[in-house]
């Protein structure tokens, strides 16, 4: 029955611009396996993160088995941050990266936190002012692809599970290299494509059955993780997503799959 | 994954560790920004410290530059751990030190300072009567136990130089050495004495 729902991938040059014309005149996207007009689709994603922000943590360790964690983990690794350096966390959430962050960059240093939606971006700052994470943070709304902030001003940037949700990926890469130091470094922390078959007809049949069961129990909210699941299928897999990267600008791309190539994190450098 | 995963967990309880002891945390404050990287060569694996005030951050692996980093066997990072004298440890042959040596000093001198709060601990689980009761029967078990393992010392000592003749005493090996000393001292100034001597006399060219 999942497997029905799947649709394939389209790695070409068209997909990866990520609009398509449709019968009228304006461009669509995806929102999950439909297609909805450009203009409708942050409109769309954000209804979605409205409705699940007040559980968003709870549902992360839930569906996640509290690996979203180790993921998170190891992005941190990878970002090589240090004390002073100032860093952005573009869909930063309930601010998981943010807390790490400012932790690493210490008082001297400077973590923003943005997000386009407006009820993940209080439950964030919320969440971390109630665990004493202050002076050092930033929050603003913006949106990736047109970020508010001045060329070469970040030593990092991070988007954690957030660039699927993005109508243009590549004006948003574009927008995040500019804002990036020469040196600087993105990373991407995404869901991507399992490198087994066995492992890709698991995840599937638990992406499509348990997570909109899930959602419906504790949030009583099943088409939010239905469109979760929808998301992840359409966004571009490893490679592509690393092509986008350098078609963008960005050098010395690499990714590096984790839990079987579930979730990939990619990292380039601002040459 | 699995290294991840391992050492988040050994973090958390670090931390906690680190957290009952009220001085630990304003001192690894002051290393903030450093990055220790430890290679152990036998067996093969790499830890990346970042002390904060927070604690201790662990990492498997880290992209940045790296402040101090050590490279040893495992056994002499065991020692190193539990050595009074660090310095020792650090200047053996099996032992590799680059960078800022201080940062890595200073972390180990925390870590054996540890002071250990057990006792509020306690109190969180049994309530600070019961933490009151076992602490209390605790301490005096210590102290008796070391006030009893003072007093076989003792006796053994005044046995074996005593009774048994085995040993000579503290005092009569305390005047043996000081007398040896200044036979050593006498001997050196003799010595000296003979080599102004011999270099007066010496004919001259």
């Amino acid at each position: 029955m999942a497997a029905t729902l799947i649709q394939p991938l389209c790695l070409g040059k068209g997909d990866m611009n990520d609009s398509r014309k449709s019968s009228d005149s304006e461009p669509t996207t995806h929102f999950g396996f439909q297609d909805v007009p450009e203009s409708q689709k942050a409109q769309k994603v954000a209804e979605v993160f409205h409705s699940v922000a007040a559980k968003y943590d709870l549902m992360n360790d839930l569906l996640s088995g509290g690996m979203h964690r180790l993921w998170k983990r190891f992005t941190i690794e990878l970002s090589g941050v240090r004390s002073g350096n100032r860093v952005l966390d573009i869909a930063g959430g309930t601010g998981d990266l943010t807390k790490q962050f400012a932790r690493l960059v210490g008082p001297s240093g400077e973590v923003v936190l943005a997000d386009i939606n407006e009820s993940m971006l209080k439950v964030g700052r919320d969440r971390l002012l109630d665990r004493g994470v202050a002076g050092n943070v930033k929050f603003v709304q913006a949106d990736a692809e047109k970020l508010p902030f001045p060329d070469n001003h970040f030593d990092c940037v991070t988007i954690a599970f957030g660039l699927r949700n993005v109508t243009h990926k590549e004006d948003a890469l574009r927008s995040m290299l500019r804002v990036l130091k020469p040196g600087g470094r993105l990373l991407v922390l995404e869901f991507s494509k399992p490198s087994s078959s066995l492992l890709s007809k698991v995840y599937d049949s638990y992406s499509f059955t348990f997570m909109p069961l899930i959602g419906k129990l504790i949030t009583n909210d099943a088409d939010s993780y239905r469109y979760l699941a929808e998301s992840i299928r359409m966004h571009p897999d490893q490679d592509t997503l690393k092509a986008m990267m350098v078609e963008a600008g960005f050098e010395r791309v690499t990714y590096h799959n984790m839990t079987g190539g579930i979730v990939a994190l990619h990292r380039g450098i601002k040459p | 994954m699995l290294s991840a995963a391992l050492l988040a967990g050994v973090e958390l309880g670090l931390n906690r560790v680190l957290a009952m002891d009220s001085t630990a945390l304003p001192r690894l404050a002051r290393l903030h920004g450093r990055i220790i990287a430890v290679d152990c060569q036998a067996p093969a694996v790499q830890l990346f410290i970042l002390p904060d005030g927070e604690g201790l951050r662990l990492a498997a692996q880290w992209s940045g530059a790296v402040d101090c980093r050590l490279r040893a066997p495992a056994s002499s990072l065991l020692r190193l751990l539990a050595s009074q004298d660090k310095s020792a440890v650090l200047h053996g042959p099996e032992v590799e030190l680059d960078g800022d040596s201080a940062a890595l000093l200073e972390l180990a001198g925390i870590l054996q300072d540890l002071e250990l709060d057990w006792e509020y601990e306690l109190s969180l689980w049994l309530g600070p009567v019961g933490s009151q009761l076992l602490g209390g029967h605790l301490r005096s078990r210590v102290s008796w136990t070391g006030q009893a393992l003072g007093s076989l010392r003792l006796n053994l000592a005044d046995y074996l130089s005593e009774e048994a003749r085995s040993l000579v005493g503290q005092r009569e090996a305390d005047a043996r050495f000081a007398e040896l000393d200044r036979l050593k001292l006498a001997l050196d100034r003799l010595d000296a004495r003979i080599e102004r001597l011999t270099h007066r006399h010496k004919p001259t060219a």
